[in-house]
This record gives structure tokens, sequence and C-alpha cells, in this order.
């Protein structure tokens, strides 16, 4: 990386008179600033790790997926067909992954995750399921009146459109391909993952839409 | 990324904070403290396992003290176990950040 | 075939299989909340991946959650459930008595030799009325309807012998879509579905 910035980033600054760290600040500072006298470390590759991490567990993993997914037509195609094999792809590790099914949303198709029995989830792409999702109202509701439960999360579909609600009774896990919003043709993969959020993978949300570009 | 791999045996009050999944710093320091602890443990002069136990000591000992401090206070540990560097260097580095003489930061 | 259910599980329907049930009230959606609600949470979390597939499986863990008593099950935190179910395998796996601990289980292997699917996309099937004491992953909701296989998947272990001790016993799922309107009656919508994974013995071909 030859192009790095670093910045002063003190949570409390204002104006031109910086306060001085707190303790804790000091001692992460002294750590840094003598590992790297020493050669032992750079900060390069503390951000490194940072941010291969932050895009490596959560729901980052499901969504740089579905991004892969909106700008390649046959990455799409080899998804659905075999979403480990597709997510491997991505250099995401496999060996600890669950069979996936990917179910795509479509023109006229929407999809919506629940373990009605219990709450499996894709928490290799999504992480671990947030409280509602294993929560008996969402359970039992889901399957019987998916419409009203979107309505509560506030999406609202059609009537002329399909709902289809995946239960997830066996050792698949699902997840829910998004349709990619229109006004994105020109955005870049990674910013199309930044649209991609964990309720939009469940199927209880969309994906958020750009700003308006002038 | 082999780095994600050792900090998924964090688990249990060990487990990172998150929020929907994702990870959480309270501040910038706290990305730090992550990070040069998976930076020295990864194929570098320190070993994960041996931070692990640090964390988990840490843990065990400061139970009220928030996630971050314990681990900075692991990783503390660890280098000055190791012998990479010293308490007394760290001690008179972290002085010198305190009262503002020296300023860089990361 | 024949399962023998463990002597204290006699749970028939438990309050477990919610799908289609009504009164629980609306959903109770928390912004951005931790992962772990509290650090208890985290340990019940962190001593059931350090003993799932070693000392017992999935199937006999949920199981055992399963056969909770309902109003236990209905009141406790989610977290709860599973430090029951932890306890309660643990113990009767003997692992908490003093003295020796039983060896890991291996993980059990997919034979090689399997008879072809019974199912193919497209069939119609219908979900069989089995009430068996012990474990299942059939819902209840959809015992008795008929849909359309949409896919072949598996073979997989069989849950309903995997919880109960017999670990050889696999069988092809199938992904079947059934009509709202078979599930809940006319005024359902006419367009949407549900798709419920099931094993082969759980199904019937449809003339």
């Amino acid at each position: 990386m030859s192009e790095h910035e670093h910045h002063e980033h003190y949570p409390h600054e204002h104006g031109h008179h910086p306060q001085a760290p707190s303790d804790v600040e000091a001692r992460a500072l002294a750590l840094e600033s003598l590992l790297i006298e020493k050669g032992i470390l750079t900060s390069e590759q503390v951000d490194e790790i940072i941010r291969t991490f932050e895009q490596d567990i959560g729901p980052m993993l499901g969504a740089r997926v579905v991004a892969r997914a909106w700008v390649d037509p046959d990455f799409r195609k080899r998804l659905i067909e075999d979403a480990n094999a597709a997510v491997g792809e991505l250099g995401l590790s496999t060996t600890n992954l669950a069979r996936l099914s990917v179910v795509a949303n479509e023109p006229g198709v929407h999809n919506m995750i629940v373990c009605t029995l219990c709450s499996c989830y894709p928490w290799m792409v999504l992480g671990l399921p947030p409280t509602w999702y294993k929560s008996p109202p969402y359970r039992s509701r889901a399957v019987r009146e998916p419409r009203v439960v979107l309505e509560e999360f506030g999406v609202n579909i059609p009537e002329d459109v399909e709902i289809r609600v995946w239960d997830s009774s066996s050792d698949l896990r699902y997840m829910v391909l998004p349709e990619r919003p229109s006004g994105t043709e020109a955005m870049a993969e990674a910013e199309l993952a930044e649209l991609v959020t964990r309720d939009s993978m469940i199927g209880v949300g969309l994906p958020r839409v750009p700003a308006a570009r002038s | 990324m082999s780095a994600a791999r050792p900090a998924t045996s964090l688990d249990g009050n060990l487990a990172l904070p998150r929020k929907n999944g994702e990870l959480v710093f309270e501040a910038p320091w706290e990305g730090r403290a992550f990070g040069m602890a998976l930076a020295l443990t990864d194929g570098g002069p320190l070993v994960w396992n041996d931070f692990r136990q640090q964390l988990v000591e840490q843990i065990r000992t400061e139970p009220d003290h928030r996630y971050y401090e314990q681990w900075l206070a692991a990783f503390e540990a660890l280098v000055t176990d190791s012998g990479l560097l010293t308490r007394e260097q760290l001690a008179r580095r972290a002085a010198e950040y305190r009262s503002m003489e020296r300023d860089e930061v990361f | 075939m024949a399962i023998q259910p463990d002597i204290d599980s006699v749970v028939v329907n438990g309050v477990h299989d919610m799908g289609g049930m009504h009164g629980f009230g609306p959903i109770v959606i928390e912004t951005d909340e931790p992962v772990f609600h509290a650090q208890w949470e985290g340990k019940v979390r962190a001593i059931f991946s350090g003993t799932v597939g070693r000392y017992y499986n999935l199937d006999e863990f949920r199981h055992v959650i399963e056969r909770m008593e309902p109003t236990a099950y209905l009141e406790a935190v989610y977290y709860e459930r599973w430090l029951h179910a932890v306890e309660t395998l643990l113990d009767e796996k003997g692992v908490l008595a003093s003295g020796s601990a039983p060896a890991p289980q291996a993980p059990p292997k997919r034979p090689s030799n399997f008879p072809a699917p019974k199912f193919k996309a497209g069939d119609r099937a219908r979900a069989r009325n089995l009430h068996p004491e012990g474990h299942i992953r059939l819902p209840r909701y959809v015992r008795g309807k008929s849909g359309v296989v949409t896919s072949v998947k598996g073979p997989f272990l069989l849950p309903d012998a995997n919880a109960h001790g017999n670990h050889d016993v696999w069988e092809y799922v199938y992904p079947v879509r059934f009509a709202a309107r078979e599930l809940w009656g006319a005024d359902a919508s006419a367009r949407d579905s549900v798709s419920v994974d099931l094993w082969e013995s759980y199904l019937e071909a449809v003339r």
C-alpha cells in the first residue's frame, strides 16, 4: 500500500486544542510507537488487519457475496446452483460453512427466511442472528402472515408480487439475494456491498438506495 | 485471510464486541490494540494462544474492566513477558503521550 | 423403522413447533442490539461450542429443548434454553459426573452407496400426518398438506433417529413449496407460498 492516510482522530478533539489522551489511549499509543521503532510492526499492518477483519465476519460476508452476484451474472448463476462453492470463490473459508442455499429476489418474487422450529440462521455469512429472528412472534407469524410482518419492518410488497417464505427445517441454511437497486449501474462492487443490509439478506428489508447523484 | 481464524477462537465472554454482527470499537485506540495483537500473533513473533491465555487471565482478574482494556492489558503483558519491550519503556512512552510531549498518532 | 424414544422424552407436538400459531404478540425489534445481552449468555454459547459434536449432537440438543415443560420453554430467555440443554445433556451423558467422561463422538460419515431419491423437482407430494413421541423436524402446520417438490438435497442424517441414539440413518431432503391457501385456508393470499425442507420419510407421493 503506497498511499496511506494517518490523521489525528482523538474522539474528544475540538478546535485547535486537542486534549491529552486518556490513560488507555496513551498505553495503546506507547505500544504501537515503540513496536514500530523497534521494527517489529508497521502501522500499515495494523490497518490491514482491522480492514480485513471488519470485512470478514458478520453481515459484510453476505454483502460481498450479493455485490459480486450483482456485477457478475455467471457468478450469480453459480451462487444459486451451489452456494458453498461460489462463496468459496471469494476466498471465504468454507470449512465451517453449513450447507448454504441462496434464494434470489426477482421481479415478481420476494423471499423471506425463518426457522419456525428453533433459530437456524446462515450465521457463517450473516453473523449471529438478532433476537427478534429467534423469538416466538417472528417464528409463528412469518409463515402465516408474511405481508403483515413485512409491514412492521417497514417493507411494503405489492399484491402482485409473490412472497416465498423459506422455513429452515433441515441442515440447509437459507440466505436471500436481494434485487439490485436501480440507479447503481455506475457503482463499483465494494460500493454496492455497502448498500446490502443484513435485513435484506433475511428478507425483512430491502437494500439501501444510493444517494441521488447530480 | 488467516487473521480471521484465530479470532474465531474467541468465544463466550472472550468474544469481540459487535453490533448486528459487525465489530465495534468505542474509540480508535481499541482498533489499534486489536490490530496490533493480531498482527504480531499471525505468523509474527508472538503466539496466539499465549495472547488468548493472557486475555482469559485479564478477564478473570479484572472483570469490571471494559473488554478492550482487558485486551490491552493482555497484550502489554504478552509483549513484556516475551521481552519485546520492557514495562519501563512502555511507562515512559505513555507518560510522554499524556504530557503531550509526543503527539504522533496512528 | 422403529425409533425408540428416550424414556423421559414423551413429548408429542411440543410448544417449540410454532409455525402459524397465534398469540405471541408483536415482534420486538431492538435496534443495534449487542450479540450477548449479558456475560453469562456468551459463556453458555462458549460451552455449547466446546461440547456440541463431541458429547452430543445438534439433534439431541434441539430435542432436549423441545422436551422442556411448555411454560418453562416460553418464559425462558433464549440462552436459558441452551443452558438447560447443555446441562441436561452433559449430565445424561455422564460428562458431569465425577470420574471418567465418555470419549467424544466421531462425526458420522455419509454412506457411499445410496439409493436414488424417491422424488424429483416438480413432483407433487404430501407431508404425512406424523405425530411421533420424540424428535421430528416436520412442522405441524404442513402435516397432511400437499405441495410441490422444488429440488433434491442431501442426504442428511435423519433427526428423528439422530436425536435418539441412532446415528446411521440418512435420507434425502426435499424443499417442498406449499401454497398459502393450502396451509391457511381460502382467506390467505392466492399468490404466496411457504417452502419447508422435508426428509424423505416425512413425504408420500400424491397421485
